[in-house]
């Protein structure tokens, strides 16, 4: 041992899975090295070591040829033969703590295309039908070395790979898993390519269920009326024919899945067509057999099959046909959100107006779009104001102004007046792009709930094979005669009755609605799993401002002495214009509101900690705190109820003296969202505590909490101790959800089980978050929570019916109540009632389609 | 003889699913823990 051949990292290869493909490596190389054991397969890292001796192209050709892609790694890696860290048990772990050990998927992944770490990879996948084939496409993908994260989705037949891969290893590793697979770049396209491919394999599947199942009613018909499925010494060639013709319909009308069964037992998997192949296969081998030599059976067990053959294909078309038609509506949500989009844009270019595709549009185009047109791009308005309706995106109903220097949206919709604006984010930039592919990403991700299901699955398929053979040989060997036929139809109908595709349906089927209805409520909802953490939530910290308040400082209150409001306004508004401060803007704003012109006021001044003050009309004009005012001589007790009535409202009470009159007092204040209020009671209802954090001081806290309806709330909390609070709340067993908008909300957003950030908010908020308000509104938390208690709802039903179906079938097939009631299922029920369990799934799924929450936004216009 | 052979064979083909699936099969290299979505 101590001589032990150097080993280097010689191959990076894809597709390797289990010992058997490590097998298969070793002997195929052994030419090469000259004995099997100077071959290291390491399946984690999906390479080859090799001793230094060896040709690596060669050997990267060999593997390549017996179906394991494989490329030369071109800084290999020192090892010790046998000191292999891999999961192979026939080498020792000596050189599991050898330096640099980790390196090899390095240099494997050096030699990937220049894609960082966390990039995704979205591929379209063909062939895929059950739960198994999931599992085994998700595992052939993290074979691929750089892949962290593999997801398949079987409601929408795609897969997303995660990490730093090349696209084409990608698609080798699934096609050599027996599925086929090609990548989706532009969604557009690869949605209408969907449809259409949809639209024909829904015809081609309607058109091979009439042939198998016109086959097996007529030889059903045959049996039961005219003839007999009994072979005799006349007939024997007749069936001898009709056999054939019945294998040559079920290789043309089921052929995909003989092949698909192949497939994946070559890779030691199964699934599905595993099922429907032994379960028609062995009917047909059977029937064969008496037509063959019928004197080797006994004369009762004389009995044909081909009419089950055939029917149990014709019904599986069936059910996947319909199953085929329902998913299509599923993703109805998305095609909604496509739909938004404008096809032209009227651009004005050199002066000339001109309409051209939006894809044409570059940044910085000037666009006018005119009454009752959609906006192509997003954009900045320069020229006209306008009402927007912005339902479609963000849930709001109310058609929102906007003027110079406003944003705008793509999939908006312009109801009002004709403006033009300025182009900024165009094509896959746009928030309705980002929207959608938001809205499709989560639709692909899988809860918990759904990821039990999947291990599950795994080995569901090859112990239905066992519980076949068993009850086989129970019948068999305990069974009344003709004991092989009985043996023969209960291992046919427990193989047919147990197809897990309901099983794999059952969670993304529900997902992809759930998050498509959320996403018609204004809520974005990132990941499954906040989808199903959602639902348990029991207290929602919410941050104040921009969360439950309007985020920026408003007027709340104009209280003049001599009751000459406009007055006031106008030399408050005359002197703050000079002022860049956030309560001289709300004060500027609401005489802009008001239509008042400032007064002209000269001479400005900011004093810091105390107010401003300018010259009006030959006087000086003073807008501060009172503190101020009473240094410089001025009483404000006349003002004292109106400042008291401010301040319990949480707002800042500004004085205004001009000269040495004092002229009223003006209420500033960041206000309190209008539907705040309504949505914390929503939650309430639910059962849920309100909590409130701010870095504000504890008085201003007390009248925001108290007006909102805040159960409880942490005053003077600094930015970064938000986290803390969240933290300190899930330690009492709280499911937190934490709802905010600002960078300094991030980290709490992160620490919370489901953070909520609110799209008005930043980028880093909405990205720490795992759902997104498009409304500002409060009301989307408890949409959300509603939302998510509906889907999980809908999955436990489908989970439940589905495991139900197999736990109650599989012993009927099996012929448990045979001896109760001398029932036997049939084979053909056992198609029947398959086909029919897939569709429930997908049914059920689509009754969320029709969800409506407590508080329902209006419906969007689909006019438009 | 043949329910001799019939039992022999059905044991064997157990063996066989059992073998094929989970003793060499991709099963024993779950990689379902690596999931993180």
């Amino acid at each position: 041992m101590s001589e032990a051949p150097v080993l280097k990292t010689a191959l990076s290869i894809s597709g390797a899975s289990c010992q058997g493909c490590v097998k298969k490596i070793r002997n195929a190389l052994e030419p090469l090295t000259g004995d099997p054991v100077l071959v290291e397969v390491d399946l984690d890292k999906q390479t080859v070591a090799l001793p230094e001796n060896v040709e690596v192209a060669e050997a990267a050709k060999i593997v390549t040829d017996i179906g394991y892609p494989a490329e030369p790694v071109t800084a290999p890696e020192e090892k010790t033969a046998g000191g292999c860290a891999s999961k192979e048990k026939d080498f020792g772990d000596k050189g599991a703590d050898l330096p640099g050990h980790e390196e090899p998927a390095d240099d494997a992944q050096a030699k990937a295309p220049a894609s960082s770490d966390g990039d995704q990879v979205h591929l379209s996948v063909t062939g895929a039908t059950c739960a198994s084939c999931v599992n085994t496409i998700e595992k052939a993908l993290l074979s691929v070395p750089g892949v962290s994260q593999a997801h398949m989705n079987l409601a929408d037949n795609t897969a997303t790979a995660t990490g730093a891969s090349d696209t084409a290893r990608l698609i080798q590793a699934i096609e050599s898993a027996g599925y086929g697979a090609s990548e989706i770049e532009d969604e557009d396209a690869a949605d209408d390519r969907k449809q259409e491919q949809d639209k024909k394999q829904y015809k081609a599947l309607l058109v091979k269920m009439a042939i198998s199942l016109g086959l097996g009613i007529i030889l059903m018909i045959w049996g039961m009326g005219f003839g007999s499925m009994t072979v005799t010494g006349e007939n024997q060639i007749t069936w001898l024919n009709l056999g054939i013709l019945t294998l040559g319909v079920m290789i043309a009308t089921g052929g995909h899945f003989y092949a698909g069964a192949w497939k994946a037992f070559k890779h030691h998997n199964a699934n599905m067509d595993t099922l429907i192949a032994l379960g028609t296969g062995t009917a047909w081998f059977y029937s064969m057999v008496v037509v063959s030599i019928p004197e080797a059976l006994p004369e009762m067990a004389r009995h044909v099959y081909f009419e089950a053959s055939a029917m149990i294909i014709g019904l599986i078309n069936l059910g996947q046909a319909l199953e085929l038609r329902a998913k299509g509506k599923t993703s109805e949500a998305v095609r909604r959100l496509l739909d938004l989009r404008a096809k032209t844009a009227r651009v004005i270019r050199n002066g000339d107006e001109q309409d051209i595709p939006v894809e044409d549009v570059q940044k910085g185009d000037r666009i006018r779009v005119r009454p009752g047109e959609k906006l192509p791009v997003d954009g900045v308005i320069v020229e006209g104001s306008t009402r927007i309706d912005e339902s479609m995106l963000t849930g709001e109903p109310m058609p929102v102004n906007k003027t110079d220097g406003d944003e705008v949206s793509a999939g908006t919709l312009n109801t009002h007046g004709s403006v033009i604006y300025e182009a900024t984010r165009v094509g896959s930039e746009t928030a309705l792009a980002q929207i959608i592919k938001l809205v499709k990403k989560a639709q692909g991700s899988k809860p918990a709930i759904g990821r039990l299901a999947d291990k599950i699955s795994s080995v569901f398929v090859p112990s239905v094979m066992l519980i076949a053979v068993v009850s086989a040989l129970i019948w068999y060997n305990v069974g009344p005669e003709p004991a092989v036929v009985h043996m023969m139809v209960a291992a046919t109908t427990v193989l047919i009755i147990a197809c897990p595709c309901a099983l794999g349906l059952a969670t993304p089927m529900s997902v992809m609605v759930g998050v498509g209805k959320a996403a018609e409520y204004g809520v974005l909802i990132r990941q499954g799993d906040a989808l199903q953490t959602a639902g348990k939530i029991d207290l929602v910290i919410l941050d104040k401002t921009g969360t439950i308040t309007e985020g920026h400082p408003a007027v709340t209150r104009v209280h003049p002495l001599d009751n000459n409001e406009d007055k006031l306004l106008a030399l408050a508004a005359g002197l703050e214009q000079h002022s860049e401060h956030p309560l001289a803007e709300a004060i500027v704003a609401k005489a802009r509101h008001e239509g008042i012109a400032p007064d002209s006021v000269t001479g400005f001044e900011a004093l810091n900690g105390k107010g401003v003050q300018g010259q009006a009309n030959g006087q000086t004009l003073r807008l501060g705190n009172r503190r101020w005012l009473e240094a410089e001589g001025l009483s404000v007790d006349n003002l004292s109820d109106a400042a008291k009535g401010i301040t319990d409202e949480a707002g800042t009470p500004l004085y205004l003296a001009l000269g040495t009159e004092l002229l009223g007092v003006i209420g500033v204040a960041d206000a309190i969202k209008a539907d705040s209020k309504a949505a914390i009671e929503r939650l309430h209802g639910a059962g849920i505590k309100v909590m409130m954090v701010t870095g504000d001081i504890e008085a201003t806290a007390r009248a925001i909490s108290g007006s909102a309806g805040i159960d409880d709330f942490r005053a003077e909390v600094l930015p970064e101790d938000k986290a803390d609070v969240v933290n300190e709340m899930r330690d009492q067993g709280y499911t937190v959800a934490m709802v905010g908008d600002g960078i300094n909300d991030a980290p709490a957003l992160a620490a919370s089980d489901v953070g909520f950030a609110i799209g008005t908010g930043t980028d880093v908020a909405i990205e720490s978050a795992s759902i997104t308000l498009m409304r500002g509104s409060l009301h989307g938390v408890p949409d959300a929570i509603e939302i998510s208690q509906a889907t999980v709802t809908n999955i436990r039903q489908n989970l439940f019916g589905a495991f139900v179906y197999n736990t109650l079938g599989i012993p009927v097939a099996a012929g448990l109540l045979y001896p109760v009631w001398g029932v036997l299922m049939s084979p053909i029920l056992a198609g029947a009632a398959m086909s029919l369990s897939s569709v429930t799934v997908v049914s059920n799924a689509n009754r969320l389609r029709f969800f409506k929450t407590s508080q329902q936004p209006e419906q969007h216009k689909e006019s438009n | 003889m043949a329910t001799f052979l019939v039992n022999i064979g059905g044991v064997t083909l157990m063996a066989a699913i059992v073998w094929w699936f989970w003793l060499s099969g991709s099963n024993k290299n779950s990689t379902d823990d690596q999931h993180q979505h």
